[in-house]
């Protein structure tokens, strides 16, 4: 089963990505902030991670800094997930090395095909 | 602005960002119990579907399938059987009526035939008169004169025979004719009867099972509506996320508007941070009166669209079972009548059978008669040649004999046209009695078996339908149990919202008292909003916003626009790769 890691300080944000994204299959593993979800993707593998952009002790465009960092996060798909809509925030994520962005709310269905897109 | 204002506003701010403080806590709680609750409701909701799905798989097998072409095919041959049988029963009393008229006829060719006899008997007579006169030289006609009376005598009997027997052939018919003038009105109209009764019970089977078939449509319906009220669900829960942020914010800019009054009391004119602080506090008014609405919306989206998930699974899914159900049991019950209407056909049948039974043996007489006649015709005609062969023999002296001999010319010409007449009249007879034998084909076990073969057809596919029938009883007791279920996790999930309600009323209070700081804050200095520079407000205020919906708040703010509105999102915003 592919495994999906989401980052967000909100609950119900992760709450929903993971109530999407299991009933698509996936197996999704949560993390509250940037710090938490650096420490869960170096003790897993995952094949996609959604993050927040702001959030408490490490922000979204940190955690993509320090996954890509990591030899297992190279390639791993990095899709942010936020209420940002400027351009030069995406300008930013994408320096970053995020794969994608969503602004939110997302919608269940496109976020579960581009999950099926990004996880091949 | 004096010190005690200045400080009884602070105080107020600073006690509005606690309480945005406590409510951005409990509903954060509130907001992951609904959550949770709602994650409850659509694994039910799977539930459901599941078990719909698979009673809409058992409607939808091959045999179930079959039952509403087979209905149809049992109609078709249903209405043409009794149609059949309404035309073969008029047209069976149009050649009774045509037959009479034809034995009516066939009798007084019999009358005739009998003077002819009467006739032969008087030259039978005349000869044996003729023999005596001419004593030995009239012995050749003695074997006319016998010949003459055994033929007379046959003729006679013969013809007698033809009489009684076309008489009682139409005594016969005659009642037949009665009986059937008297029945077949009858008849049809119970046929008719028969007929519209077929119709409508066909009529409202086929309306049943189109309802039935249109069960996987229906269901693939509220599945879509389902699916789409979640994505709705999902989409508003996360609108969550949009207004803790907003609230967040103004706590900040709270405390940025408090520094200000800080670093700007004055107790002369009015200083840039007064200004600030007052253009702060009227944009915090705009962003929690936006906020407000926003909560509105999405709360209301996500009451309203539990509400449709719990009726399309209570009354759309739930009602998929009873359907097929009911649809069953109709479906057996009209066949059941369509047998019933079957079987009494078969007894009108039966009825019109005897009444016109007997044809056959007028076939016989027919064919005998025939024949009969035209030997007659042609004994009459050697008869003749023969008187006057031996009259010309003897010359002037057998004169009365050569008139004899004429005279059965005569008579064999005579019965020779009346026999045509005969043979005419017993030909039309004969089809008659082919007519009415292919009319009486219509009520052989052939028609009914064609009938049987269509309602086996139909009973095979009602099988099927039982079968799923029972098997949905069966997921209905489950549907049943999950509905109950479902119906306690909604009731469960209206007082989460109630209480997420209640948490966001706060923000009104918030409001009020934020609206009587901007107030006390103009009294004490008016003309306050004289002083705004409007780029530096936006710098300011714009820093820790991260929404789109923020940034459009403060602009109407400093520029006395209507307040923007979230729209509703019903689905969510799509993915932009890079």
């Amino acid at each position: 089963m592919k495994r999906i890691l989401s980052v967000d300080d909100s609950a119900s944000i992760r709450q929903m990505v993971g109530f999407t994204l299991r009933n698509a299959g996936y197996e999704v593993a949560e993390a509250v902030d940037g710090r938490d979800g650096l420490a869960k993707a170096g003790g897993s593998k995952f094949d996609l991670v959604i993050t927040d952009l702001n959030m408490p002790n490490m922000d979204g465009l940190q955690l993509i800094e320090a996954l890509r960092k990591q030899p297992g996060y190279t390639f791993v798909p990095i899709l942010m997930l936020t209420t940002e809509s400027q351009a030069e925030k995406k300008d930013a994520g994408r320096k970053a090395g995020a794969t994608g962005w969503i602004v939110k709310p997302f919608s269940a269905d496109q976020l579960i095909a581009v999950a099926k897109k990004l996880i091949k | 602005m004096s010190v005690a204002a200045s400080e009884s506003i602070v105080s107020t701010l600073e006690k509005a960002r606690r309480e945005l403080a406590v409510l951005a806590r409990s509903s954060e709680g509130e907001i992951a119990s609904l959550t949770r609750g709602f994650e409850d409701l659509a694994g039910q909701t799977n539930a459901i579907l599941s078990l719909a799905s698979s009673i809409i798989a058992s409607i939808e097998s091959e045999g179930v399938r079959s039952v509403l072409p087979s209905v149809q095919a049992l109609g078709a041959t249903a209405r043409r059987f009794v149609e059949d049988r309404l035309r073969a029963t008029t047209g069976i009393l149009d050649t009774v009526n045509m037959e009479v008229h034809l034995l009516r006829h066939l009798s007084r060719v019999a009358d005739s035939q009998a003077t002819i006899a009467l006739k032969t008997r008087v030259l039978t007579m005349l000869t044996n008169v003729e023999v005596g006169r001419l004593g030995a030289e009239g012995a050749g006609f003695e074997y006319l004169a016998t010949e003459l009376s055994k033929f007379s005598n046959a003729l006679s009997e013969d013809t007698e025979e033809l009489a009684d027997q076309t008489d009682t052939r139409r005594t016969t018919i005659e009642a037949t004719r009665r009986v059937l003038a008297a029945e077949i009105p009858q008849l049809r109209e119970e046929f008719a009867r028969i007929d519209a009764n077929l119709g409508d019970e066909l009529a409202a089977l086929e309306e049943g099972l189109t309802q039935l078939s249109g069960i996987p449509l229906q269901f693939k319906s509220c599945v879509e509506e389902i699916a789409e009220q979640i994505a709705s669900v999902v989409a508003a829960i996360q609108s969550h996320d949009i207004t803790r942020q907003q609230l967040e914010h103004v706590q900040e800019a709270f405390a940025l508007i408090c520094g200000e009054l800080h670093t700007g009391r004055s107790q002369d004119g009015i200083t840039p941070e007064e200004s600030r602080a007052h253009a702060g506090v009227s944009i915090q008014i705009y962003q929690l009166q936006n906020v407000r609405a926003s909560i509105e919306r999405w709360t209301s989206q996500i009451r309203s669209c539990m509400e449709v998930i719990l009726n399309t699974s209570a009354t759309g899914l739930a009602g998929i079972s009873p359907l097929v159900v009911e649809q069953e049991t109709q479906a057996t019950a009209k066949l059941a009548h369509i047998e019933q209407l079957e079987s009494e056909s078969r007894r009108y049948s039966e009825r019109i059978r005897g009444a016109v039974g007997g044809h056959s043996s007028l076939l016989q007489l027919v064919g005998e008669h025939v024949e009969k006649s035209k030997t007659v015709r042609q004994l009459l005609h050697l008869l003749s040649l023969n008187s006057i062969i031996e009259a010309s023999r003897l010359g002037e002296k057998a004169n009365a004999i050569l008139e004899i001999g004429k005279g059965i010319t005569s008579l064999s010409t005579e019965w020779g046209e009346i026999t045509d007449q005969s043979e005419q009249a017993m030909q039309e007879i004969l089809k008659l009695v082919d007519q009415t034998g292919e009319l009486m084909q219509t009520f052989s076990e052939s028609g009914h078996e064609r009938l049987r073969e269509a309602q086996e057809a139909t009973r095979s596919g009602l099988d099927s339908l039982r079968q799923a029938a029972a098997f949905t009883a069966g997921q209905a007791r489950e549907i049943q149990f999950a509905t109950e279920r479902m119906q306690a996790t909604g009731k469960v999930l209206g007082q989460d919202g109630d209480r997420l309600d209640a948490s966001y009323r706060r923000v009104d209070a918030v409001l009020g008292e934020i609206e009587a700081v901007r107030r006390q804050m103009e009294a004490d200095r008016p003309g306050i909003m004289a002083e705004y520079d409007t780029a530096e407000l936006e710098r300011l205020y714009s820093i820790s916003y991260t929404t789109e919906i923020e940034r459009e708040v403060l602009h109407a703010a400093l520029f006395g626009l209507p307040l923007p509105v979230a729209a509703e999102v019903s689905s969510g915003n799509d993915v932009e790769l890079f």
